[in-house]
């Protein structure tokens, strides 16, 4: 039985091979003929990018890149993040077209792939990375992706409205939050603009909350899939609950069928306060609204101040190595230059507005932008907590938005949703 | 040597033998590899596949209400787009069979729709239900308009078949005035000369000679209504909370977003299994119903 199949995928593979290399012979002699490159000896490192708000930066990274790397050529393909990005990058595994470089989040995303990954324990970049970022990618002591950057989440908010409703305190616990979404009302201000019309924003960014805030984030986890802990009577829950009744009380109509691209627009054009996102907002708000005035804010669930005064940082992904690549000594040659060169540093804080994940980048707060600035800040003063949707069983997320949704428009109670994310866990882990 | 070269058996597999092998490279064999699959817990790109037997199918019908409320979307989607599209499609065919100045241009608006694809139909339909319904609901005020037409079960589930009816009956359309335009003219000069009514003529003699466009028809617009997938991806996501996640969705999400591709094969072997029975007996009942002139 295993052996005809094999034999079935490998006369598959080698055909996509096949045809594989007819493409890259048809471009090779495309250049030749311009005169470019001298022939022979180029070669094309593929790169599947999830970032959408920095894909035109990264067209100007890989021009700035090939002129100093003559015989190198990138191919930055983007796939939005979250949602389409593995299943695309399965049709082209499924192929034979596999990337060179492309993004894992890490922890369980990383089983699935963790065969085909190159080890990059041995990269000069590797003790320079912070302990935070390190985590997701390894597995048993070797270390299998570079992180692309780290990122903070929270509430953003449009510091001008803030100050036309009147507010002069930055609200640190669930309370001083809704009197300042009340002040905004007050005011006529939109105080949130929510996008609650895919699973990830609520089951990845909204729910994480909840997960981040256990006295041991890890330990719940590993309780969750050993059965001794409950989510249905977890105090921290429903405590979260509280907070997303204050979000959807104070949020825009029809959230249910509101985008993200158009929560972005109507958030960075000043029709409304407070939009969950983060600071890989920020060339997006650049491009719609330059030199809008906008900052970071903790997500509180309840009234204590030391516990909810915490932004969410993580590595945002993580570029990871085709093991089987023919030019994989080009990729990690390219991902370390990205983090030690000058160019590359300089496009990772000021151009992608990225805050590093290594410790020998210097980043000046000016360059990440204001939201970016105000997350440095959380990190430096060590007041930050984990992202914890990597560690989610599969298909556990898109159960979590499901029941978010129903509870949103008040088809199920804060009980009965507790209970679904339960079962919904119990479920998935044992499939 | 010349009696061998005309025999039957050679015939067939010059004429027949490119187009089966065709088939059976890209028809049969991901079938019966999916069939496999279904057997194992393979996640889709791992290298090594542990065979577990009737798991995947016991899961389905023990553990999966999802799959269940996805079939039972899909059942009651089907149900509503067959009868919906059919009419409007025979309806549109029977009036611009009728000797009307315009109707070439009409029929080309009617089956314009079907020219776009789903992905991009559900995206442009998008846009008209949450932005132009909004724009024009606060402009007048009027209650259709101002519904979240995305946003609630109802409403969602209603949007996705208006639409695909949108999208289907034109083509629907165009078989029926095939059929229409065969019936010979003398039976009906016959039927109105005995005193037929307008009504009676369509009833007695129409319907029947046109039976074998309706069998087609009720074929093709079943088998797109199962089958549907991308109108469901891109208008509506499957959501509001999944209310409107077809089972290919659910087989597309639990195979390539969830990893299990054993689980979602098992899934579209029980799907393609159901559409079978199905198309067959509404194949055979409707061949029966055809009328040999």
């Amino acid at each position: 039985m295993k052996k005809w199949l094999t034999t079935i995928s490998t006369v598959t593979l080698a055909g996509s091979l096949l045809a594989g290399c007819g493409g890259n012979e048809k471009a090779g002699s495309g250049t030749e003929a311009s005169g470019d490159q001298p022939a022979g000896k180029e070669v094309t490192i593929k790169i599947m990018n999830f970032k959408v708000e920095v894909a035109e930066q990264f067209n100007r990274l890989k021009d700035e890149y090939e002129k100093t790397h003559p015989g190198v050529k990138l191919q930055v393909d983007t796939v939005l993040g979250g949602d389409d990005y593995n299943t695309q990058l399965k049709a082209r595994f499924a192929s034979g077209e596999m990337p060179d470089i492309f993004n894992n989040e890490g922890y369980n995303q990383m089983d699935a792939w963790l065969e085909y990954l190159e080890d990059l324990s041995d990269q000069p970049w590797v003790q320079n990375e912070i302990d935070l970022a390190k985590e997701p990618t390894t597995r048993d002591g070797k270390v299998y992706g570079m992180p692309v950057g780290l990122e903070g989440l929270g509430f953003l908010y449009n510091k001008d409205l803030f100050e036309q409703a009147g507010i002069t305190e930055l609200p640190k616990t669930l309370s001083q939050l809704e009197a300042v979404a009340e002040k905004l009302q007050a005011a006529g201000i939109q105080p949130f603009v929510n996008t609650y019309d895919t699973w990830f924003g609520l089951g990845f960014h909204n729910l994480n909350n909840a997960f981040a805030k256990q006295p041991d984030p890890n330990a719940f986890i590993k309780g969750l899939n050993d059965g001794t802990a409950k989510i249905s009577d977890n105090v921290i829950f429903k405590d979260w609950t509280h907070l997303f009744d204050v979000a959807i009380k104070y949020g825009n109509k029809n959230a249910l069928t509101t985008d993200y691209n158009t929560a972005s627009t109507l958030f960075a054009t000043g029709k409304g306060a407070m939009n969950q996102s983060g600071n890989w907002l920020q060339p997006v708000l650049d491009k719609l609204n330059p030199g809008m005035n906008v900052g970071i804010l903790p997500m509180p669930i309840n009234d204590d101040p030391a516990l909810n005064d915490k932004l969410f940082v993580g590595p945002s992904n993580n570029w990871v190595v085709y093991k089987d690549s023919p030019v994989k000594k080009e990729a990690k040659e390219f991902l370390n230059w990205l983090v030690s060169s000058e160019t590359g540093q300089k496009y990772l804080t000021k151009e992608f507005k990225f805050i590093p994940a290594f410790t020998n980048i210097k980043t000046d707060p000016a360059d990440l932008g204001s939201i970016g600035a105000d997350v440095l800040k959380y990190i430096e003063e060590g007041k930050v907590l984990g992202w914890h949707w990597a560690k989610y069983p599969d298909g556990a997320a898109p159960e979590f938005g499901s029941s978010m949704q129903k509870y949103i428009v008040g088809k199920i109670n804060a009980v009965q949703m507790l209970g679904e994310f339960q079962s919904a866990w119990d479920k998935m882990k044992s499939r | 040597m010349r009696r061998w070269l005309t025999s039957q058996t050679m015939q067939q597999s010059v004429f027949v033998g490119p187009a089966l092998l065709v088939y059976a490279a890209i028809m049969v064999l991901p079938l019966l590899l999916g069939i496999y699959y279904s057997f194992s817990d393979w996640n889709g790109v791992s290298s090594h596949i542990d065979w577990v037997g009737l798991k995947n199918y016991k899961t389905i019908f023990t553990d999966d209400p999802g799959f269940g409320r996805s079939f039972w979307f899909t059942a009651r989607f089907t149900v509503s787009v067959v009868i919906i599209s059919n009419a409007i499609g025979f309806a549109i065919a029977y009036v611009l069979s009728k000797p009307l100045k315009t109707r070439n241009m009409l029929r080309t608006v009617f089956f314009m729709p079907n020219v776009l694809g789903g992905l991009l139909l559900g995206f442009i339909w998008q846009f008209i239900f949450t932005r132009s319904f909004s724009a024009i609901g606060q402009a007048t005020d009027i209650g259709f308009f101002n519904l979240s037409w995305l946003g609630t079960e109802a409403t969602a589930f209603w949007a996705l078949v208006i639409v695909s009816v949108w999208q289907g009956a034109g083509y629907l359309m165009v078989i029926y005035i095939a059929g229409l335009t065969n019936v010979p003219s003398d039976m009906l000069e016959a039927a109105s000369i005995d005193g037929a009514t307008g009504m009676q003529t369509l009833r007695h003699i129409v319907l029947p000679l046109i039976m074998p466009a309706v069998t087609i028809c009720l074929f093709l617009s079943i088998s797109w209504a199962f089958k549907s997938f991308d109108l469901n991806f891109s208008l509506t996501q499957g959501g509001p909370y999944k209310s409107t996640e077809s089972v290919a969705m659910n087989i597309y999400y639990e195979a390539f977003k969830s990893n299990r591709y054993g689980l979602g094969t098992a899934k579209a072997v029980i799907f393609f299994v159901v559409v079978t029975v199905i198309t067959m007996i509404q194949l055979s009942m409707t061949k029966k119903k055809e009328v040999e002139m």
